[in-house]
């Protein structure tokens, strides 16, 4: 177990160094740069004055030389400063990750609070009505794009009830009714899909789960058929939920960006999207870093955890 | 004003562009009409609200939003205009343009034009800065410098729109020098502009951080500070210059990215106005509660094209690019692309004072559409079998493409062939600025003085080499090319600081300009705002800004 650890943790820092030079070369490989935005159309630039803007950025030199200064920057906890902003990357992080978590959070949390029983009504009513129905559900969660249903949700609050959400963000501990006014929206949309990959999985394998013969034993001496499904099948149902859902943790990070542009949420995707837009290195960087980072420590814990809720299983073999 | 040596220029009365640039009826901003759709109207768009009754209400706060996160409020060295959006309530300058491009005072109440390189300004007494202390001649000395020296997060890319100022110094503490390093026409609509030359406190990025907050003269103070992606707040300045202004209490300005959050929020009425793109403008137009204005602005279409030496392109022959721009059909673009609210332009944009080419010339001699003329240049010309071309544009706003499309369909009726390449706008920056392009479609933004307009066409720019020596070397050695005409108007009307004799030199470079056709002037377009009904006195800018926001009020 711990060697599996120790392996995992090894890969984990493999993985993001990877990650690092990778998206450190990409973005330079787009054509133009930051200046080309601040210089280019209406301005014009004398090579000095290139210059001076490339060194006052910290775009100069080799790309060795700025990989070193950027990755040991990262080492001593500074991660930059944006091109466009000048506002230490720290600091927009400092912002953007809680926006993140809480919306992945709420994003999740509604997914398996409408998915799970869905998926169960689905699997124990199994080709009636309501299995038909939860099925539809499923299906319209995972074609539905999230920018699209974000949109959607707005415009239907705006001109159906005549609310809308706060657009600019509002921290919890500064309004906490506020802050979740403005979170469940956003949260709906990305939750979509997670809801229905959480229902289709509930209910396949409670399908699976509920022919097995250790149920039909319990049916058989008499144990009401609601206490078979919520302690003998579900349970058992849940174990590949858990993986599910923690590897759509590390794509909503990521996937949440549009919703985040859309509902006005400087999160990780928010930013990240700007900067690729800006040519804002630093925070590029960063964010890449920090979706990457979260997709592999997150695998990495549902792996542990796997092991915890599975006594078959033997972590690291 | 008086361009004559030693002669003072009371500026407490308007200084009209009349009198420096003579006199027009066709400035952008703030006519008092009322237009109206064509077609199944439910409401009329509008240039500006009713005018201010004499007894203007005063109180309320406004909500506005700005669609582009500005990342910092500093002062000074901005390329972007949201920066400004973001304090130009609160930041003023030594001139000011009233609604109408006028150019009047401001924080100077006069000038004395010493020498042709050196103007005294007589400051204004009894300012105050928002924090209580006064106003005086080291701040003005202290604000042109870093105008000239861009600290930090600011960048020296914007020195080129900045005049050629040798240095500013005091004479007293209400009178200033500035220095000029040649003769320099530019330097009053550089000041007016106000977007890079803001006068701040002495030594403000000392004692604050200009990048969360800053300490001004205008109509609103800060409060609290900038937070990106969320906004800035700001208070009525009660010790405001002005006497009676500013009407409002507040302003929250507030950084809304999607435009269908903004259309959202202001069917809502959680926000008071916005800018909103001309479809979703005049879908939303006639809904209660709200109004939409527009008015044009100076981001004018425009055709771009190299001509490089050596590279003997079928467009470096002038009878090419005239064909090309008798071939292409504006009032289609601007009917099926902007709903019929735009106009013809020339270099200089449609809406900028006397310096414009009149609508009637444009319609009727310089982009008149003429296919059998332009299919006689080109076969004059030896293109009667036509050629293809790359032509890049922004992918997004989709409008570039959809102009690009219409082209497409114009130019195939002389036999050319248009590829149309979108690109995002990082990478169209970088290929325009390295003249890495054949033909690109673009944009045009505000300029402080028409010079800004026709820069480029001269081989020497404000500051330095211009774009020109990337784009044109191959004009003045190409079959009807003559350049030189255009070189020197340029050249002269930059130094020439007598608008009488400045005006025709102008005049005249626009009409060269449209015979050799470096670059063909397609459009120019309006911008929409949309209102809430009960905000008065708000006007959509030909600058961008939101002005009127400072005289603005709620109605009672």
């Amino acid at each position: 177990m711990y060697r599996f650890a120790a392996e995992r943790f090894a890969a984990l820092i493999g993985t993001l160094f990877a990650v690092s030079v990778i998206i450190f070369l990409f973005v330079r490989l787009l054509p133009g740069n930051i200046l080309d935005l601040f210089f280019a159309g209406d301005t014009t630039a004398s090579p000095e004055q290139l210059a001076q803007a490339k060194a006052e950025l910290g775009i100069n030199g080799s790309y060795p030389d700025q990989y070193w200064r950027w990755i040991s920057g990262v080492f001593h906890g500074d991660l930059g400063k944006s091109l466009l902003s000048q506002q230490p990357v720290s600091n927009i992080m400092a912002t953007a990750l809680p926006i993140d978590i809480e919306l992945v959070f709420l994003g999740i949390m509604i997914a398996l609070v409408i998915g799970i029983p869905l998926g169960v009504i689905s699997a124990t009513h199994r080709d009636r009505p309501a299995d038909y129905a939860s099925r539809v559900t499923g299906l319209v969660g995972i074609t539905i794009p999230n920018f699209w249903l974000a949109t959607l949700l707005l415009i239907f609050v705006s001109r159906v009830i005549h609310w809308v959400p706060p657009l600019t963000y509002v921290p919890f501990f500064k309004h906490p009714i506020l802050n979740l006014e403005e979170f469940i929206l956003p949260a709906i949309s990305i939750a979509a899909f997670t809801l229905a990959i959480v229902m289709r999985m509930v209910r396949a394998t409670m399908l699976e789960v509920l022919g097995q013969d250790y149920v039909r034993t319990a049916r058989a001496k008499g144990v009401p058929r609601r206490r078979v499904v919520e302690r003998h099948a579900l349970r058992n149902a849940l174990i590949p939920v858990v993986t599910v859902v923690g590897f759509e943790i590390g794509g909503l990070i990521g996937g949440a960006a549009l919703a985040e542009i859309i509902f006005g949420l400087p999160g990780v995707g928010y930013q990240l999207v700007h900067s690729i837009f800006e040519r804002d290195y630093p925070v590029v960087q960063t964010s890449t870093l920090i979706i990457a980072g979260t997709f592999v420590i997150v695998s990495f814990v549902v792996d542990l955890t796997y092991g915890f809720l599975d006594p078959r299983i033997k972590v690291g073999g | 004003m008086s361009d004559k040596p030693a002669e003072s220029s009371r500026l407490e009365r308007s200084i009209s562009r009349r009198e420096l640039l003579k006199k027009t009826g066709q400035v952008g901003a703030a006519a008092a009409i009322t237009g109206s759709l064509a077609g199944p109207a439910t409401g009329a768009l509008r240039r500006r609200s009713a005018a201010s009754p004499k007894k203007v209400p005063t109180g309320g706060t406004v909500n506005w939003a700005i669609e582009v996160d500005p990342g910092n409020i500093a002062p000074f060295g901005q390329t972007a205009i949201y920066p400004y959006l973001a304090t130009e309530v609160m930041y003023e300058s030594l001139l000011t343009w009233d609604p109408k491009l006028n150019i009047v005072p401001a924080l100077a109440t006069g000038y004395t034009v010493v020498s042709p390189t050196r103007i005294d300004w007589d400051l204004r007494k009894g300012v105050k800065w928002q924090d209580g202390s006064p106003f005086t001649s080291a701040d003005v000395v202290y604000s042109f410098q870093q105008q000239l020296n861009p600290p930090l997060p600011g960048t020296s890319a914007v020195l080129g729109q900045v005049p050629g100022i040798a240095g500013v110094t005091a004479l007293g503490p209400n009178k200033v020098r500035m220095d000029l390093k040649a003769p320099d026409a530019r330097v009053y609509g550089y000041i007016a502009w106000n977007r890079y030359s803001s006068i701040v406190p002495n030594n403000l990025y000392q004692n604050v951080n200009p990048q969360v907050t800053g300490i001004g003269t205008g109509p609103f103070k800060i409060q609290g500070q900038f937070t990106s992606n969320v906004g800035v707040s700001y208070v009525k300045n009660p010790n405001y210059w002005r006497p009676g202004l500013p009407y409002l209490d507040g302003i929250n300005y507030k950084i809304i990215t999607d435009e269908q959050a903004r259309i959202a929020a202001l069917e809502a009425g959680t926000l008071d106005g916005a800018n909103i793109s001309p479809s979703n403008a005049l879908a939303i137009n006639g809904r209660p509660g709200l109004n939409v204005f527009h008015n044009l602005t100076a981001a004018f279409r425009e055709l771009q094209m190299t001509i490089k030496q050596g590279d003997n392109k079928p467009w470096a022959d002038v009878r090419v690019r005239q064909a090309v721009n008798l071939a292409i059909n504006r009032q289609n673009i601007i009917d099926k692309i902007y709903s019929g609210y735009g106009k013809f332009t020339g270099h200089v944009a449609a809406g900028y004072g006397q310096w414009t080419l009149s609508d009637d010339e444009l319609h009727s001699t310089y982009e008149k559409m003429d296919l059998p003329t332009a299919k006689k240049l080109m076969q004059q010309a030896g293109q009667s079998g036509g050629f293809s071309v790359n032509m890049t544009t922004f992918a997004t706003p989709l409008e570039f493409t959809q102009i690009a499309a219409l082209m497409q369909a114009d130019l195939a009726q002389i036999g050319i062939t248009l590829n149309i390449v979108p690109q995002d706008p990082v990478t169209f920056a970088a290929n325009n600025s390295a003249g890495n392009f054949d033909w690109d479609l673009t944009q045009r933004g505000m300029r402080g003085d028409v010079d800004g307009f026709v820069a480029e066409f001269n081989p020497i720019g404000p500051t330095g080499p211009s774009v020109y020596a990337k784009w044109f070397t191959g004009w003045p050695s190409s079959p009807g090319g003559n350049p030189k005409p255009i070189w020197r108007g340029v050249g002269n009307g930059r130094i020439t600081l007598d608008t009488k004799k400045r005006l025709p030199l102008y005049q005249s470079v626009n009409k060269d300009l449209m015979q050799q056709l470096v670059e063909i002037p397609l459009i120019s377009v309006s911008t929409f705002q949309v209102v809430n009904s009960k905000l008065k006195n708000m006007y959509v800018t030909f600058t961008g800004f939101n002005s009127g926001l400072k005289t603005a009020y709620f109605e009672s």
